[in-house]
């Protein structure tokens, strides 16, 4: 097992896709060269429903957005199928709150708010957003796209302005401090943000937590206490099925408070070459399974 | 689409002979930890799902407090140490000297009071002062090396003079 760090992901890509004997797997393909894969003699597109969470991080710090039906507003604006459809090519599951579908902390009775434009206008207005109130839509680069669709569904839905700022690449590492520190006031209503699980164990101990909890590294509001609660019971609980009600909770308390725009779980897609027999794994890239049939560059002469 | 491969048949016993070479371009941010997890030994991994799974852990059960660990037999490191209890003690006090090892965050650090007992080579006691619920999920980025790792190497310690933000 070979890690060529030093090869290009997009030369990559084509290496996977149009040759043999160069690069045999190649992560994180973009859903818009999936199709590329798909289509290859090569090549075979690996789609993994991964711990992978994008949603839009609210902040809570001042009004309007510390009103939660403000914030159950701009989750109603969004129609997750037609984001999924359009930027993710179809390549993720649409997401109740912050807790995969397919994860064990996910609420069995949890569906996505609807995408109901007349129900979030009647919130938004009986919270009194003011109409010369534009929302401050921040992305880095990676999730710019989905930035875009998003200020779309504020529009057309909610019928308010939406100024868009994307974070230069330059600019990220201070701007990651400026969240994460929270010393200075954070210059947006919501930004897009994508998030993971590495561990697996306890999804919320690494996605609800990072967002919501004192300690979170991506809060960006008032600690709320029901929150700290259940997570003060989790980390001493360990008995496995306890644990998993407690996550579910979480998760359904998040959904509640609205506390984030709930967006999609992105697949991970991973393009392999097709003598190469690759288990796609949720949390992290593990090869500890991958085999190479007979047909494969490396077995070719006797090996 | 090409075609699927068939799977090598494992021979008796459950061994599998490595055969080929697979070359892998892995752009993802935290391409750094994939290879720490796809080189080094750890107790538990996450199968397919995301679930834990044991790794070079057999079984587990709480205590009390305490949980107690049976280490898997025959597991050998890259330079032929075997793994035992031994190794997963040596690891974890390596790891327990820093305030915050782990890249992630503080969140995976073990209670910095709980004790590691080795009561024979494949059992190891880990009484920390209170459950820990996430115990099994701080064990993914619990890294397991050999003796030559850390008399070496560590994780750039001798290079850098700490172990804090890397292990």
């Amino acid at each position: 097992m070979i890690f060529r760090n030093d090869v290009d992901p997009a030369e990559a890509l084509g290496l996977v896709c149009d040759t043999e004997g160069e690069i045999d797997i190649v992560t994180e393909v973009s859903p818009a060269d999936a199709g590329r894969v798909e289509d290859s003699e090569h090549a075979n597109l690996v789609a993994i429903d991964a711990m992978r969470v994008v949603s839009g991080l609210v902040n809570r710090n001042s009004a309007p957005l510390d009103d939660v039906r403000v914030r159950k507003a701009l989750n109603l604006a969004v129609d997750r199928d037609r984001l999924i459809r359009e930027v993710f090519s179809g390549y993720a599951h649409p997401v109740a709150a912050m807790a995969p579908p397919y994860s064990w902390e996910s609420p069995d009775d949890l569906e996505p708010y609807p995408h109901d434009p007349e129900e979030g206008k009647r919130l938004l207005s009986e919270a009194g957003w003011q109409p010369d109130r534009a929302l401050r839509l921040a992305a880095t680069g990676d999730v710019e796209a989905v930035a875009r669709h998003l200020a779309e569904d504020f529009r057309e839905a909610l019928g308010i302005e939406v100024r868009i700022v994307v974070i230069p690449d330059e600019d990220l590492v201070a701007a990651q401090r400026a969240l994460v520190e929270k010393n200075l006031p954070v210059p947006f209503d919501v930004l897009v943000h994508a998030w993971f699980d590495l561990a697996a164990g306890y999804p919320p101990a690494v996605i609800h937590r990072e967002y919501f909890h004192s300690g979170g590294a991506f809060r960006v509001g008032p600690v709320l206490q029901q929150f700290e609660d259940l997570m003060g019971r989790s980390v001493v609980e360990t008995d496995p099925k306890k644990l998993g009600e407690i996550g579910k909770q979480l998760d359904k308390l998040v959904y509640d408070e609205a506390l984030n725009v709930f967006l999609c779980c992105p697949q991970a897609l991973v393009a392999v070459n097709r003598h190469v027999d690759f288990t796609g794994h949720a949390a992290t890239l593990e090869l500890a399974e991958t085999e190479v049939g007979e047909g494969h560059w490396s077995r070719r002469n006797g090996a | 689409m090409a075609g699927q491969v068939a799977r090598q048949p494992v021979v008796e016993g459950g061994a599998r002979t490595p055969v080929g070479t697979v070359h892998v371009v892995d752009p993802h941010p935290l391409n750094w930890l994939f290879i720490t997890w796809n080189t080094m030994e750890e107790p538990v991994r996450t199968d397919e799902r995301g679930n834990i799974v044991g790794a070079c852990m057999e079984d587990s059960w709480w205590e009390g407090s305490t949980l107690v660990v049976k280490v898997r037999e025959g597991v050998r490191f890259q330079d032929g140490e075997p793994l035992t209890a031994r190794s997963i003690k040596r690891s974890f006090e390596e790891v327990q000297k820093w305030r915050a090892p782990h890249p992630p965050g503080t969140y995976l650090n073990f209670h910095p009071d709980t004790r590691v007992v080795c009561p024979d080579d494949y059992t190891v006691r880990f009484e920390f002062p209170e459950p820990d619920g996430l115990a099994l999920a701080k064990f993914r980025g619990f890294h397991i090396a050999s003796t030559r790792f850390w008399e070496e190497e560590g994780f750039g310690y001798r290079k850098y003079g700490t172990g804090e933000g890397h292990w």
